[in-house]
Formats: structure tokens, sequence, C-alpha cells
């Protein structure tokens, strides 16, 4: 393997990289070694335009980009020189001569390149007298996306992300020189799966999402890691946590799962983590056949009660468990035990499935599907049935996929059970069946592992707390289990391993 | 609308280059021969002909002076204002036929008939001032020669 | 108006003869028997060593050495290789390719037949500018002639050699000039110049091994064909062989072409052959090559033009433009229209290019307006240094180096403005 040498420091790089690949392989740009840089990304072609990424390079007179500049074994490069620092101070200036000092009221202030770049590698003062050039600002670019036009600073990242990644190219520069301008054809708005993703690449302020605008400033926000769960790609997020409330995903690079990208609904599926419609309170259906709300371990008692007689008239193997496919490894494998202690083996899972792409989206719209398959639940169609035909008195329903249109009269088959605990995080027809509803929590707000398509299990960490009393589906069951003396479950619940 | 004609023209642009889009340039001066600009139907035609995203036309057009986005006037009236020419007094020139046209440069006449405009070097150096009038060229003129060119346009 | 040159020679000796653009008035003093030979008599190799050995040298601005740059072809058969003839020809205070396409366009058509052989291409791509209209009807003309006459198409000059000429026109954009803006120009798109690596030879138009050669390097072709290496390096210097057409215009008494050796001293070019200053004025500078090249004040005319001595003035050859300035002429207001030029045809891809252009424009205006401080002339200068050598193409050095080449000459212009408030030269050309 071709080895260079960057600031005397000797690496092993592979074949056919530029330098700046090879620094991002090896995990030390920007981390270690500076090389700033615009236009260059990880994922998208090489454009070469914004020149900040220029480095010196032993036998070469000229300063070289480092995005098209190839490799070569034995290449001594330097970063910090006397020249290369000129030179980045140079690109930043001319940048800073037209960019409006939109800062105060810009989304993009503390995650904004021009402001760390120039900060790190610029002059202290700019010496421009020329009025800016002005353009158009708050362009409504299509539904998810706002433009500032003076903002940009023509790095053309979104526009080769747009040909390149959704193939939709909705967005070009027009005209040239200073009078350069990106826009859109008319009628054309920007407008696909993975519009949002501009916005994570616009090094500046000029492209940001309309459901980020104006919400929080950014240096509030603690980014703790996750995953999406809105179908079974798992791709990897950051979740923007303040006062412990999520304001946003972004995504999370993993170069095996997502690259560096994020599905625009994926991406606002963090709404449902504060949305109005959660299960917020425990219940219990009184004589009168309402549903009261009860405390969380008043609900549990009843359904322990409940679900003892049927336990003591039929049998165990007479209680029925739905398993969520959004639920983690952990929680699934208490279900597992706690059907073994029960000597049951009446058990399926429910799954929406929806419409998939040639990029991250998966059909199985749920994260931990292929976890519950791992754990051999299978479809819920057959359950239903038993359901239906009597031979399950007692069902522990999680989740709500149930509803989904692949399973037509699961409502009816659902009624015949004389005892329905619903353990889900929101609100749903389900209720209306329900003897005992428990809220439960949602990947956000627990430990756990979740299986995604091909396979791989990804960490969930908590990143908020629910304002009210909600358990994991595993904590919940552990619970009932003690409840319902079940061998095995006498230990204290334990959140990370679910043990 | 693209003329079945202009449509022929294009075709036979395309015969010539190895890949399609080569002849997307000689394609817009045709297209502009019969419409006289290009708006954003025609782009939606033109991008379906060379089987490209209609905006991939339009940046085209814009970056180029010759192609326009806009409708033009009947004439376009383009004075020379870079260096040779500005020497020996186009710019003065310019000056006096806006004040006849009773426009600015970059304008066009309230009835359609000229579009007035700079131009960059046209390659006449030593015969400045001067001005093009569409393909052809105006040399060694004065402001008298330029006005009686303008005024015999229809 | 016939536009014959006052001074001629090989090139365009024959400009006067209306019939010369005719294939039959062409082929009637003898045109494309170097054609033929070269078709029919000579390998490849040896095409390429003859123009090596001549020493031609590209006329379009850059000067690099024809032979090298057709050696740099790959030799294999197995993809297409085109030739592009550059006729964007756009450099202010250029025409000499118009001319030469217009009363000469079978030469050039002759010297891309040879430079086909040389290269091994099967197709020349001829990329004129789109307000060349005229030239183009000519050049299409002949074109058509040569198809008709088997010196085109499949059979050429009966060589069993097979080679076509297409012309494609550009649309208005200086930066076509560059060759890689060129080639994008002649794919379709925008014409923004390419990064290289990859270069033309092994990645150019369509994606095949391209060379782009000028309009009047191509015309010099036929005739060191013809004569030989040596008759060739009878003319010029030792390193810059041969005759090239220089185009004066500007303050000057007879503005016009003047085909004349490289070598011939500049105050000869300006005060023998093109007559000297107006009556009643004296020369202030002179701008060499074609408006990117840095200025030289009236004192420094003494060089020969050709690339070996202009640069240790620190300018060079460029396209031969030279423009005459006088002493009416504000030279801060020729760095208005300077920067204006470049400001207006930057492609915008490169930072510097982009952003400097324009603010060199700003700032020039602001000095001719007379609101400049001293400070502004350092600033002009250093942003200059900032675009020089960082950028995809070379368009931002054409942009910096003519201001610098003011501010090194005639600074004492640019102090009046600031320390005055307005332009010291009542009789200066208007903006």
């Amino acid at each position: 393997m071709p080895k260079i040498t960057v600031d005397e420091i000797e690496y092993e790089v592979a074949e056919g990289r530029t330098i700046l690949q090879a620094l991002d392989d090896l995990g030390v740009l920007m981390n270690g070694v500076d090389v700033p840089h615009y236009c260059w990304h990880p994922k998208l072609s090489i454009d070469g335009s914004c020149r900040l990424c220029q480095v010196e390079v032993e036998g070469i007179p000229k300063l070289q980009i480092a995005c098209n500049t190839p490799i070569a074994d034995g290449m001594k490069v330097h970063t910090q020189s006397e020249r290369v620092k000129n030179a980045r101070e140079g690109v930043m200036e001319l940048l800073l001569v037209n960019h409006p000092l939109d800062c105060p009221i810009c989304d993009q202030a503390g995650e904004c390149k021009l402001q760390d770049y120039a900060f790190e590698y610029g002059a202290q003062h700019s010496r421009s007298q020329e009025p800016r050039r002005a353009a158009k600002k708050r362009v409504d670019l299509g539904p998810t996306i706002v433009f500032d036009q003076e903002r940009c600073i023509l790095c053309r990242r979104c526009v080769r992300f747009c040909r390149e990644v959704p193939g939709t190219g909705e967005l070009a520069v027009f005209a040239r020189g200073d009078h350069s301008v990106i826009e859109t054809f008319p009628e054309m708005p920007l407008d696909n799966d993975y519009s949002m993703n501009v916005a994570d690449i616009c090094p500046v302020g000029a492209l940001t999402t309309k459901d980020f605008r104006f919400k929080i400033r950014v240096w509030f926000l603690e980014d703790v890691p996750g995953v999406c769960t809105g179908c079974s790609n798992g791709c990897n997020v950051h979740l923007g946590v303040a006062n412990n409330r999520v304001y946003r995903y972004t995504p999370r690079r993993n170069d095996a799962v997502n690259q560096t990208w994020l599905c625009d609904e994926g991406r606002l599926s963090y709404r449902r983590i504060n949305a109005d419609d959660r299960i917020d309170h425990a219940a219990v259906r009184n004589g009168d056949g309402n549903l009261d709300a009860a405390p969380y371990e008043t609900a549990l008692a009843a359904a322990a009660a409940r679900i003892r007689s049927v336990i003591e008239t039929k049998g165990g193997g007479a209680v029925g468990m739905l398993v969520s496919p959004h639920a983690t490894n952990e929680d699934l494998g208490i279900a597992r035990r706690f059907l073994a202690a029960l000597g049951s083996t009446q058990a399926g899972f429910a799954l929406l499935r929806g419409r998939k792409d040639e990029l991250l989206i998966k059909e199985d719209k749920a994260a931990n599907a292929a976890g519950a398959r791992a754990l051999d639940f299978g479809d819920a169609a057959p359950l239903l049935e038993r359901v239906r035909g009597g031979a399950v008195e007692a069902l522990i329903v999680m989740g709500q996929d149930v509803l989904a249109p692949a399973y037509p009269g699961a409502l009816e088959a659902l009624a015949c059970a004389d005892t329905l605990v619903l353990l889900d995080t929101h609100r749903s027809h389900l209720e209306s069946l329900a003897h005992v509803v428990l809220p439960a929590r949602v990947a956000a707000e627990k430990h756990g592992t979740l299986t995604n398509h091909a396979g791989l299990a990804q960490t969930v960490e908590p990143a908020v707390e629910p304002a009210f009393e909600a358990r994991s589906e595993g904590e919940a069951l552990w619970r009932l289990g003690q409840l319902l003396d079940l061998a095995g479950f006498s230990d204290p619940y334990e959140a990370r391993t679910g043990a | 609308m693209i003329s079945d004609e202009t449509r022929a023209r294009i075709d036979t642009e395309i015969a010539k280059y190895p890949k399609k889009r080569g002849a997307l340039l000689p394609a817009l001066h045709h297209v502009q021969q019969q419409t006289g600009w290009i708006a954003p139907e025609t782009a939606r035609e033109l991008a379906a002909i060379f089987e490209l995203h209609p905006i991939e036309v339009m940046e085209v057009v814009t970056f180029y002076n010759m192609f326009y986005d806009r409708p033009q006037g009947r004439h376009h009236v383009y004075v020379c204002t870079n260096l040779p020419c500005s020497l020996r007094g186009s710019r003065n020139l310019l000056r006096e036929l806006e004040q006849h046209l009773g426009i600015e440069a970059g304008e066009t006449t309230e009835d359609g008939r000229v579009t007035l405009g700079h131009e960059e070097c046209l390659g006449a150096c030593a015969w400045a001032p001067v001005l093009r009038v569409g393909e052809t060229y105006h040399e060694n003129l004065d402001a008298d020669a330029a006005k009686r060119i303008v005024d015999g346009l229809k | 108006m016939q536009k014959v040159p006052f001074v001629t020679s090989y090139l365009t000796e024959h400009f006067a003869d209306d019939a010369y653009a005719t294939l039959a008035g062409y082929q009637g003093r003898g045109g494309y028997q170097a054609a033929k030979k070269a078709l029919t008599e000579m390998t490849a190799q040896a095409v390429v060593e003859l123009m090596k050995t001549a020493g031609l040298q590209g006329r379009g601005g850059a000067g690099f050495g024809t032979g090298m740059k057709w050696s740099f072809m790959p030799k294999g058969e197995e993809n297409p290789k085109y030739l592009v003839c550059n006729a964007d020809e756009s450099e202010p205070g250029s025409f000499k390719d118009r001319l030469l396409m217009e009363r000469a366009p079978h030469q050039m058509l002759e010297g891309i037949l040879i430079g086909a052989k040389a290269t091994g291409a099967s197709k020349t791509f001829v990329y004129i500018r789109g307000e060349y209209a005229a030239a183009a009807d000519v050049l299409e003309r002949a074109i058509a002639e040569c198809r008709d006459a088997g010196i085109l198409g499949a059979n050429c000059l009966g060589s069993g050699f097979a080679h076509d000429v297409v012309l494609t026109r550009g649309a208005g954009a200086y930066i076509c000039g560059e060759e890689t803006g060129l080639l994008e120009s002649l794919e379709g798109k925008k014409g923004q110049p390419r990064k290289k690596p990859p270069f033309p030879a092994q990645f150019g138009a369509f994606g095949m091994p391209t060379t782009v050669n000028n309009v009047e390097t191509f015309s010099h072709a036929p005739h060191i064909v013809k004569n030989g290496a040596a008759w060739f390096r009878g003319f010029g210097t030792e390193k810059s062989p041969g005759t090239t057409i220089f185009g004066v215009s500007g303050l000057v008494q007879r503005p016009g072409l003047y085909e004349l050796p490289l070598g011939t001293r500049l105050d000869e070019i300006v005060f023998e052959h093109a007559g000297g200053p107006l009556p009643g004025r004296k020369v202030k500078g002179v701008i060499p090559g074609g408006m990117s090249m840095p200025i030289l004040p009236v004192s420094q005319l003494d060089v020969p033009m050709a690339n070996e001595f202009l640069r240790e003035r620190k300018t060079m050859l460029g396209t031969g433009g030279v423009m005459v300035l006088d002493d009416t002429t504000c030279m801060v207001r020729v760095g208005v229209v300077i920067t204006y030029f470049f400001r207006d045809e930057s492609c915008g891809q490169c930072t510097q290019c982009r952003e400097g252009t324009g603010w060199l424009h700003k700032i020039m205006q602001r000095i001719e307006r007379g609101a400049g401080a001293r400070e502004d002339l350092d600033i002009l200068l250093d942003i200059a240094s900032k675009m020089e050598g960082q950028t995809i193409c070379a368009f931002a050095d054409a942009a910096a180096w003519p201001v610098q080449g003011l501010l090194r000459h005639f600074r004492e212009d640019f102090e009046a403005h600031i320390a005055h408030g307005k332009c010291p030269f009542p009789q200066s050309f208007e903006l």
C-alpha cells in the first residue's frame, strides 16, 4: 500500500484515492489533520471550485487542491505552511466580500462552516468597503427548504446532491461570474424524498429547513447519537435535544447504513416523540365500559388480575402476545421469556409495510422487524385467527401495526379476546378494545438495540425522558411477570440488558 | 412551440455530434431564430428532445450572452464598449444612441423594434468604434452613422 | 471593405484576393499540396517531428509547442480521437483569427488535415464564437467545397485517411476560449473549465482524446510542411520562430493587421508600421498581447515581440493584440474597462476568480469616481496576488495581471485620482 507523509506524519493509504479522500478514509480529516473545505463532500462527485482545500505538495510549485490530487507513494504534503495559510486566508476573505452579515437571524449560526473557518483561518478584519451583491432572500424553494441566495457561497454541493443522490436534479447555477445564483426551474420546485439533506450539506445558512426555522439556537442542542425508527434501514441520526425535547434529527454518518443521508420522512419522524397523540397515562376499563385513567401500577395490577384468571381457567397457553417490531431486541427478549414462562406459543407480530426505493427507504416501516424475526416471531395473521377462534383468550398487544391494511378484519378478531392489554406509544382505535392501556416508550426514551434490514444490531440510548410515566415494553412485561409469579422474573428489571 | 422546420434543423445538428447534447447550443441558436428567446415552455420542449432536465437547458441559456430568457426586440443593436473601442469613443456613441432611442442600454424600445446593449470585443478593433446589428458588423462609426443605421431598422 | 494587412507574409499575402477564400482560388496558388504530402508521403510521427523541429508555438495565447502538444495524443486506435480548432477569438484587441477565417479558410483547413494526420484524429470540431457569423458562413462554404472535392471525407485527397470537419458556433462567452471551457461548451454545457487532471489528450471532447489548437497555429502548418523546418526557422527568433499576425488598435495612426516575424520590436510595430500616435499626441503605454497581458510604458517599447524577451518585462505575447494608449488616456479608466470585462466573463466557479474579479472592479470604479484611498492600491495588488496560480484555469491570472501591470507602471494616475478626487485627464476617453 502506498505511503504518504502529511505534516511529517506517515500514513498508509489506499491506491486511487485523492489526498482528501485518503485523510477521510483514515478518519483524520478535520480530526488531527486540518484541511478545511467547502465543495468537497465524501459522498458527492469532486467539484474543485471552492479552492479552500489547497495544500502544499513537495515537488509541485503551485498549491494543489487536496480534493482532486491523487495520492502517490512517497508524496509529502504540508497543510499548515505559511503559503497554505495565506491561501486559506485569501479564500476566506473573498468569500466574505459578498456574504451578508445575517448571523443574528441565520439558523446556521453555531454550526456554520463560514463562521468556523473565518474564525480559524480568516483575517481578523474585513477590508472591503464595497456594497454587497443583492439577491433573493427567503425563497420558498419547495415544501421543505427555504433558500437565501445572498448567503450562498456557490460550493454547488446542493446541485450535485440533487443530481447524484435522488437523481432529481432540481437545482442548477444560473448565469456566471459574481452574478451566479442557484435557481430552480419554474414550477419544478425542490421536491424529492431526500430534499432536506441539502440543508445538512450546505456549509452556510443558504439552505435551511422550514421545519427547524427559528426554533432554537443550535448551541443549546445536545447531539445524542441514535437511530431513526421510520423503517428497517436504521439510518443513524443525531437527536438534537434541549430542555428534554428532541428538536430535530440530523444524519449521523455511517458508510455501511446510510452514508451521510436521511430521508425526509425519517428525518421528520422525530415529531412522533413529542406528538400530541402520545398515550400519556395508564387506563383501566371500568364497569360502565369506560376507560378510566389510573396509576401505572394500578393498571398493571388490573392487567395481571385478568391474565391470572385466564391462566387459572384455561392455562398459560390461552395467553397470547402480539409483539411490536418497534420494540428493542431486549424488550422482545423479555417477551420471549414471558411466553416461555407461560408455556404459550401464541405469538406473532404485525408490521406496516410500504414503498421502498433504491436508496435508503425500506418496505418494513419499523426499526426492528428483523429483530422480531430473529427471535422467531412470525406474522400476526395466524395468531389473529386463533384469537378469532377463541383459542387465545388474553392478548397482550404491543404497537398498532395490526391496524395496517395487510390485516383486514383485525379489529373484529381482536374484539374476540376476553382480555386485551395494550402497550403502546401513540393513541389508536385499539384503545376502544383494550381493557388495560399502558403507555410505552419510544426508542428515543430507552436503552436497547434495534436490528436493521441487513441484520446489523444498532444501539439506542435514551435522549429524553417522557413527561409522564411510561415504561419500555420489556420493563412493563417484567413487572407483569413478577405480578403473575412467572418463573425467572423475580430479579429486579435492569434497563441495559433487559434482564 | 418549436416548428417542424426548426425541429428538422435540430435533427440535422444532432447527427453531427457523437453525443446528442453536443447539438444543444446549435439547437438553441436555431430555436431563437424562430422564437427570439427561450421561454420555460421552449426549454421544456428542448429538454424532452435532448433528454435533459429543463433546468439543464435553462442554465445553459443563462450562461451565454447570445441566449435570452426574456423577450427581445426585433433587432439587437450592440455597441462594443471594450478597450480599443472605448478609446475611440464607443461609450459616447452608446450614450448618444440611448438618447436617440429614448432607452438605456439593456432595454428595448416600446414598439419592440430595437434592443440596445453593450457588447464585448467583437474582433474588429482596428476599425473601432464597432457595433453589431444582429449578425452584421458596422465599423468605423461615428454617432451620426450609428443613428442612421438604427433608424433604418424596421 | 477588404481587410488587407498593412504588412503581409506567407499567412496573409493573398488576403487581397477574394478568390483565395474559394477552393479553386486556393488550389490555384498551390493549396492542399502540403496536406497531400503529409497524408500520402509522411507518417504521423514524421509530421509530429517536423513540427517539433520547426518549433511552432501555439498562437492562441499560451505559446505551447505544437509538435509537443500533438505528441501527447495516445497512439492506439480503440477510441476516436478529435481535434478542436479554437476559433473562439475573444481576447480584446485580437482580430487576426477572424480575418484568417474570412480571407483564408482553406489555409486553416489544410493545417487541420495535417494536424489530423499527426494525431490520428478522425474529426475536427471548429468551435467559432457565436458573434463571428460572417466567418462562420465562409467556413461552412469552404468545408462544403472540401467535402465535394474529396479533400474531406472518407478518403481525404485519395490517401485512404478519413477526416471530417464540423463547424459549431459558440454563444457569447469569453471563457469558451479556454481549452476545457471550450470542450464543455462543445458538449452542450456551460463553458466552465474543467479540473486538470485529466488533460484533454486523455479525456477531451465527449470523453475522447482531444487536442485543441488555435486558428493561426493550424494556418502555419501547411507552410511548414511545404517549405520545411529550416525555412520556418528563417523567420522570427531561435526560441520563437515563424511570423505572427499582430493586430494593432487603439490610439494609433494605422490600426490594422501586420504579419511580421516574431521578435520584431514593439516600438517598430507601433511607430514605424502603425505610424505612431495620433497627431499632437504622445504614446503613453502599449498593451502588447491582448487585454490579459500587462501593459508596458512607452519607455519599455524597445522589447522584441517574443515570449523569451517579453517575460523579462513581466508581460507576454498573448495573441499579439497590440493596443496603443496615448497621453490623453487615463489609466484608471482603462482599469475600470479591463476589470469590468473580467468580472463579466468569469465563469464563476472558483472563489478567487468569482469574488476577486468583482471586488477588483468595484474598487477600480470607486477610485475612478474619486472615492479611493491609498490603501486601495495595496488591496488591489493583494487581491491580484491571491488570484494568481490558484484556480482551475488561468482566467483568474489573466484578470490579475493587467491590474498588476497598470499599478506597476502607472501608479501615478491612480494616486492622482485619489489625491484630487477625480480624473486628472480631461481629454481621456469617457466611460
